[in-house]
């Protein structure tokens, strides 16, 4: 598809010509994303072409294209940082503008009262960074500090190893400031009223209500062009006196703080560990990270990676080596906790709890990763959590599938089924083969504990057609597996839509087991977005898909 | 190897955009997280290093065609290998600096390359290097310092009418200049402080009046085999007389000798490249050099990107892919990372400290993270905007530091640093390492 | 009318007694009495989805009720005539308590002392807004977002509330929250291991914070799911007191900050008084001697080595005032504590009326009302650097108005973690001194208006806060507007509120 000319130039005299581009090469920079493969046919690494790339300056540039996309018809698709293939254009057959929202990308913060106005172009590690200098930080999302902070706080998950303690993004928002695709602009709670950023809910019913939801619009919706999050107190240095050689940085333990990697013997222990962390309130950061590797391979891994002379073909040999097969029974049922007291009689106490709660359910700190040097690491990785394209490391590419999200209890029951057919699906060496249990996740992502839930890391080789359809199997195995112990799907099923036409789509979301919830969205989105201008990453069923009313 | 090569890197790569900033870890501020000049300056994703991946698939997916556009692409963009450092942070199968090399060997091959090159290889090919200047010139700013220079090729000792007490035609100590130094007259301090130092530190060494570019640029801007003569012709002349170690204070010709010229180099490398910094330290550490005169001033030091993240050593290789457990991706024999892990960071710094009166206070963005100077890759030839941009933006960050002078450890550096402070009006001093050496002996 | 409803609720649960119509045509609020047609009770999720169905045929407006009297923001008095009252106060089943996940399951007329006392069995409790009345019930003060007392667990302005089921306008049966994906039946769900935690979505719509602060204008909830917190044993109340609410500004901001104490709030000396004095008199005379302005602060002990942790906030918290330069008391001179904790900790708030069954048409005995007989409160959100500004705002309006200065009470509540602030101003007066209740609306007006004028931001808009609220807000009022129209099109659920 191409924009005409005039329509070209339209763009241009917004945002002035050097931010506008409809070379082909240029294009394919947005059109290649990741997980492309996993949908598309062929296992193509590209999604559909964006018809032109526009790089806004401001919310009123927004605005302009916006409503030139309601009169020259075409589709809007926005993205901070860009990391997902639902980031890119959706549709093949139709001309999609993709905003790239880079030059949107100011900070500000109100030191006194713990709020960061952000633009979508800031990323956690900046935002971080930011917070340290004046003694607050913030929650990083799982994907990590590189990713804008809009885009997971308005429109998509927000959640991250801090959650438990800091709050989620979805939690933290507070003020929002939404281009609706029809190119008005809708501000919440007290920002709507002229009030400031400090608070998101009202007036009245919340308007934000409609602008996240468990997964936000993925830039279906509009554009989230700034907002404000609330920060979390950081007892710690402010100097962020990072050291280390490159690529284990290390940041010291201030006096106040603990990293630890603790295990348990059984699942059943682990799920007891998490209720009492909960109960307890301890942790700052607490992830079950490190595992992300495989729990065959992951204990020799993070040694490995902590060694600046190694790299990945060193790990067959440092398996082997004396200890490691003891090291990695010692760390299979394993996570990471950083713990931060306002004091130190705080975090004393925070030790004493946590070594009574390992008493209790009969496990224990895994010495070696509680030494300085993997302490430190653990300290600045869970922190800053810039390590994030490790989820990449074995092949360059990797599916995260499971992960439905529960109560530990829950959680649990699909453990063992998700690590058997993990080893099942990668028995013919088409997958990483790092351990059946190869399973990451946050200890709470809601504030406050009381829900996680589990990814499996099935990694593949993005240039190997037989890894990548392997690949695509177990995606639509997972869903299987789970049906077969009565789950709902997990995370693959979010990708697996994406191979799906719209019809597809509009089948799936009807069949749910409260469609209403899509029904409501079609109103939203009649109203909002009367040109249809955003995409179906925000989930509507059209009128005559509308089982109810057909009932 | 060919660009098709690094398809499979392109293939692997899934956007995270970890090549557009310094390690995360690292960062400390909103205005000094930024690692790549290229795609700050044009902003779309094509000119960050995953964009150029993408470009290359692309291409060679027969999805695109070359466009001025993928000219820009291809050579807009300082070779700083920032991006591969942060790539390499988490993963050990990418390389996505050489794989920006190549490309622009792809379409130099084609000869599709950007309005300023034709003139600039026109130099070297014409006059023997880079600066189009006639090469009886090249060591004139080592006059009166009494060196030892190499004898020229083809010149017969004792000619009529020619006094060369200190022609030599052997020497183990090669010290070499490099075009900047022998051409820009604003910069020869610096090499004459190199000179100097190592005569005053009892280092035998001599220099060639008859130097060849090292051709470092030449490469990088995709003329190899312009680079692959300039470099069996120095390696030649090296050979014949005996050099063992070549010391070079310019970063670019030091990176050159150590990392381009063994692959050129038949039957093995034996010589030992060394930046004249790397000299001082010793020199220096072993008591050789004393440093007696205060030189009170607050410096912020400034790595060049080949002294530091590309300055590594050589290691040679030749293997190929392979995979473990199943899937996951290495090489064999394995291959070296040049993640910048082990470049030469310390040994300028300690030569600062050791210089009475002055403090060195540091930058954010240092080392392996350093932001580029903007002099590399061509850029100040043919995109002379963004090399200025690049450069002021590590003006505004060695201000921020309250230092009154920026040092570094490359001609190339001290240039547009200095071209920075110019443009700002600023009171900095932008300096080599090596002049504040020689104003504290 | 009544004959219909007669038919699907029974005889009982249809009332058109003029007596019971007259206690819910007004409350304490200025809002204008309109009395109700009749008040139905249902006793069933199924029994509120016939009558919201009904309604929409009939086009008949519903105020959905959950608690007993005195109600004071006119959220529950008809805005239209020939409304119907629907009183859920029968619906009042705690459905599931669950200690692992400390999670409970409620109908909407389970009350704070109901509640609290079944959950103290298993160590825990919700945490309360202050001094809840005995009969209010739990859902509606959190659909209300009246604030809590622990603003480090209040994660987000409407907690702890999680999940609800809820019959919207359209009559639509829905769950919210994680309830959302699966089917709509909990049985199911608890079978199946699921327990209404995350609140957020189903889909991309927060649908609970639609309903939080809707006066029930969207949905008629049927139940919703509540997080709990442990029990704090042992436990303590601190205060530093200060002459000016300046003087506790920073020390606020710190423990907030820190996280360091569990109920934590800002009264003035005459909101204290009325808080803990069992009458008038004794709230008189208690005016005269508390400190002008006191910070409270609960301090406990909860799960694993109790007294240690709450030794540690301690300390902690006495040392944060001493770098204010400021004094940990364990007792405000002049007052006894337990009578500050039984108002503030308190199963129901100890009132006096005590358990459940309180006299509902009645406003005897609650604690705002003891002091003059009536009461207006001018509350709205802002950070708290900015209270002592509004403050002055009302100040100045009060004195304009001839209103004393020394009756103006002040509770400031921290939320969201101290980002938001809660920020009342309480205006006791005498209800039949026809000139003094004059002047009171009068100053309640004015000084709403001032106040919002100057940033004050009115975040939950009861009564005649709607207009200018909505006004300045353009946008949102629109697209609640438009959520309005596709929750309940035929404007059946308490129409003429907000901006409906």
């Amino acid at each position: 598809m191409a924009l005409s000319d005039e329509t070209y130039a339209a763009l241009e005299d917004i945002v002035g010509k050097k931010n506008v581009s409809r070379d082909p090469a240029v294009l394919d920079g947005y059109a290649v994303q990741m997980l492309a493969e996993l949908v598309r046919p062929d296992c193509s690494h590209y999604m559909p072409r964006a018809a032109a790339i526009v790089m806004p300056g401001s919310t009123e540039d927004v605005q302009k294209v916006v409503r030139l996309a309601n009169k020259h018809k075409f589709g809007i698709k926005p993205h901070g940082t860009g990391w997902y293939h639902w980031a890119s254009a959706m549709y093949d057959d139709r001309d999609t503008v993709q905003l790239d929202l880079r030059r949107m990308n100011k900070i500000e913060i109100d030191e006194k009262n713990g709020i960061a106005i952000v633009e979508p172009y800031v990323i956690h590690a900046q935002l971080h960074a930011e917070a340290i200098k004046r003694g607050w930080s913030c929650n990083i999302i799982g994907a990590g500090s590189s990713c804008s902070v809009v885009a997971a706080a308005c429109a998509y998950s927000g959640i991250g190893a801090g959650t438990m303690w800091m709050g989620g993004n979805a939690e933290n928002v507070l003020g929002m400031e939404w281009v609706t695709p029809s190119g008005e602009i809708v501000r919440n709670g007290s920002l709507g009223s002229g009030d400031g950023w400090f608070c998101g809910e009202g007036p009245g019913p919340s308007v934000r209500g409609i602008m996240r939801g468990t997964l936000g619009c993925r830039g279906g919706l509009g554009v989230y062009t700034k907002c404000a999050v609330r920060l979390v107190h950081w007892p710690g240095s402010t100097d962020w006196p990072v050291y280390g050689t490159v690529p284990a940085y290390r940041l010291p333990l201030d006096k106040t703080f603990r990293a630890y990697t603790v295990a348990v013997p059984t699942w059943d222990a682990w799920t007891d560990l998490y209720y009492k962390i909960y109960d307890n309130e301890i942790g700052y950061t607490l992830h079950r990270q490190y595992n992300l590797a495989g729990a065959d391979l992951a204990p020799t891994f993070w040694l490995m990676y902590n060694d600046a002379t190694k790299q990945l073909s060193d790990i067959p040999e440092m398996v082997k080596q004396p200890g490691m097969a003891e090291l990695t029974e010692e760390m299979r049922i394993s996570l990471q906790i950083v713990m931060a007291g306002r004091s130190e009689a705080d975090i004393e106490l925070q030790d004493k709890v946590l070594d009574k709660i390992l008493e209790e359910v009969g496990g224990w700190k895994v010495e070696r990763y509680c030494e300085k040097d993997m302490a430190e690491f653990t300290n600045m990785y869970m922190n800053r959590l810039g390590h994030k394209e490790i989820n990449f490391v074995y092949a360059g590419n990797y599916i995260g599938s499971w992960m439905q999200a529960g109560t530990p209890d829950w959680v649990k029951g699909y453990v063992p089924v998700a690590a058997a057919a993990l080893e099942r699906d990668y028995k013919d060496g088409l997958l990483v083969q790092s351990g059946g249990d190869s399973m990451m996740g946050t200890v709470g992502a809601y504030p406050g504990g009381g829900i996680m839930g589990l990814e499996q890391f099935v990694s593949y080789d993005g240039n190997d057609m037989d890894s990548m359809k392997a690949a695509w199997y177990h995606m639509d195995d997972a869903v299987k597996d789970a049906a077969s112990i009565g789950y709902p799907p997990g995370k693959e099923a979010l990708y697996i839509e994406m191979r799906y036409t719209d019809e597809q789509c509009f089948d799936k979301w009807s069949n749910a087991k409260q469609p209403f919830a899509y029904v409501f969205q079609r109103k939203i989105k009649d109203h909002f977005d009367p040109n249809n201008v955003g995409d179906r990453m925000y989930n509507f069923i059209p009128e005559e898909w509308d089982t109810a009313k057909k009932a | 190897m060919a660009l098709d090569d690094y398809r499979a890197d392109g293939m692997r790569c899934n956007r995270c955009s970890y090549c557009k900033w310094i390690p995360l870890d690292r960062i400390k501020s909103w205005e000094f997280a930024k690692g790549c000049p290229s795609v700050d300056y044009r902003h779309f994703h094509a000119y960050s290093a995953g964009g150029r991946m993408i470009t290359i698939l692309s291409l060679t997916d027969g999805r695109s065609e070359i466009s001025d556009e993928m000219v820009d692409i291809a050579y807009e963009c300082t070779l700083c290998g920032q991006c591969d450092v942060s790539c390499k942070v988490c993963r050990y199968d990418m390389h996505i600096l050489s794989a920006a090399r190549e490309f622009r060997y792809y379409l130099n091959q084609k000869g599709v390359v950007p309005a300023a090159y034709p003139e600039i290889i026109g130099k070297l090919r014409e006059s023997g290097n880079m600066a189009g200047a006639p090469q009886a010139d090249r060591a004139n700013w080592a006059e009166g310092l009494g060196l030892k220079k190499l004898r020229a090729a083809g010149a017969v000792p004792g000619a009529a009418g020619a006094a060369d007490p200190d022609t030599v035609d052997k020497a183990e100590v090669l010290l070499h200049a490099g075009c900047r130094y022998s051409f820009d007259p604003t910069l020869r301090t610096a090499v004459q402080a190199a000179a100097k130092l190592l005569t005053k530190g009892g280092v035998d060494f001599a220099i060639d009046g008859d130097e060849g570019c090292c051709a470092g640029k030449a490469y990088d801007m995709g003329y190899r085999d312009d680079f692959t003569a300039a470099a069996e012709a120095n390696l030649k002349k090296w050979a014949e007389a005996g050099v063992k170690t070549v010391v070079a204070p310019c970063a670019t010709c030091f990176w050159t000798f150590k990392r381009l010229y063994p692959k050129v180099a038949a039957g093995g490398y034996e010589i030992e490249v060394l930046h004249a910094v790397q000299v001082v330290d010793k020199l220096l550490k072993d008591g050789k050099l004393e440093l007696k005169t205060p030189v009170p001033i607050k410096v912020t030091y400034h790595d060049p990107c080949h002294l530091g993240r590309q300055g590594e050593d050589y290691v040679p290789w030749d293997g190929k892919e392979a995979k473990i457990y199943g899937q996951a991706v290495v090489y064999d024999p394995p291959r070296p990372r040049y993640n910048g892990a082990f470049g030469v960071y310390q040994p300028p710094r300690d030569v600062l400290k050791a210089i009475p009166g002055l403090e060195l206070v540091e930058m954010e963005r240092t080392k392996e993270a350093a932001w580029c100077c903007g002099g590399g890759g061509a850029v100040p030839q043919a995109y002379p905007e963004f090399g200025a941009f690049t450069a002021g933006k590590r003006l505004d960050e060695a201000k921020s530091t309250g230092a009154e002078a920026i040092a570094t450890a490359c001609p190339g550096c001290v240039k547009m640093l200095g071209g920075a402070v110019a443009a700002d009006g600023s009171t900095m001093k932008a300096i080599d390492v090596l002049e504040l050496v020689e104003q504290a002996l | 009318m009544k004959q219909d409803l007669v038919g699907l609720f029974g005889d009982n649960h249809v009332l058109d007694d003029p007596a019971i119509l007259e206690s819910y045509a007004r409350d304490e609020s200025f809002v204008p009495p309109i009395k109700p047609r009749l008040v139905v009770r249902p006793g069933s999720e199924g029994e509120v989805q016939a009558l919201v169905a009904w309604a929409n045929q009939t086009g008949t407006p519903l105020v959905p009720v959950s608690s007993g009297a005195p109600h004071f923001y006119g959220d529950t008095v008809p805005s239209v005539p020939d409304s119907i009252m629907v009183d859920l106060s029968r619906m009042n089943k705690i459905l599931r308590i669950d200690r692992r996940n400390r999670m409970v399951v409620i109908e909407p007329g389970v009350t704070y002392a109901q509640l609290q006392r079944e959950l103290a069995k298993e160590g825990m409790r919700v945490t309360p807004p202050l001094y809840p009345r005995a009969n209010k019930s739990v859902i509606a003060g959190l659909l209300e977002r009246q604030p809590t007392l622990i603003p480090r667990y209040n994660y987000s302005l409407p907690e702890p509330l999680r999940n609800c089921g809820v019959i919207w306008g359209d009559g639509t049966r829905f769950f919210t929250g994680e309830a959302g994906w699966g089917p709509a039946d909990l049985e199911g769900q608890w079978k199946a291991g699921g327990r209404q935690v995350d609140p957020k979505g189903p889909a991309q719509t927060d649908f609970y914070r639609l309903l939080t602060g809707a006066q029930g204008s969207l949905g008629i909830v049927t139940w919703a799911s509540v997080k709990c917190e442990l029990l704090a044993d042992p436990k303590k109340t601190l205060f530093v007191t200060a002459e000016k609410l300046e003087d506790l500004v920073d020390l606020c901001y710190r423990l907030t900050r820190i996280r360091v104490a569990d109920e934590l709030f800002l009264v003035n000396g005459a909101y204290l008084a009325t808080l803990v004095g069992a009458d008038a008199a004794v709230i008189a005379a208690l005016r005269d001697v508390l400190p002008a302005w006191t910070l409270v602060l609960g301090v406990g002990g909860r799960a694993l080595f109790p007294e240690e942790r709450m030794a540690v906030a301690e300390k902690d918290i006495a040392e944060a005032a001493a770098a204010q330069g400021m004094r940990l008391l364990s007792a405000i001179p002049g007052l006894v504590t337990s009578r500050v904790e039984a108002a503030v900790y308190g199963p129901a708030g100890g009132d006096g009326a005590g358990a459940e069954g309180a006299d509902r048409a009645g406003a005897a005995g609650h604690w705002k009302l003891r002091y003059r007989g009536a009461v207006s409160d001018i509350f709205f959100h802002t950070t708290l650097e900015n209270a002592p500004g509004f403050l002055a705002t009302l100040l100045d309006a009060a004195v304009a108005h001839k209103y004393p200065v020394a009756d103006v009470g002040v509770y400031i509540q921290p939320q969201h973690q101290g980002v938001a602030y809660h920020c009342e101003f309480s205006l006791p007066f005498a209800p039949d001194d026809r000139r003094e209740a004059d002047k009171v609306r009068a100053l309640f007006s004015e000084a709403s208006k001032r106040l919002i004028h100057e940033g004050a931001y009115f975040s939950r808009p009861y009564g005649e806060w709607a207009d200018p609220v909505y006004n300045r807000d353009a946008a949102s009022r629109d697209a609640l507007r438009t959520v309005k129209k596709i929750l309940d099109p035929n404007n059946v659920l308490n129409p003429s509120k907000l901006c409906f």
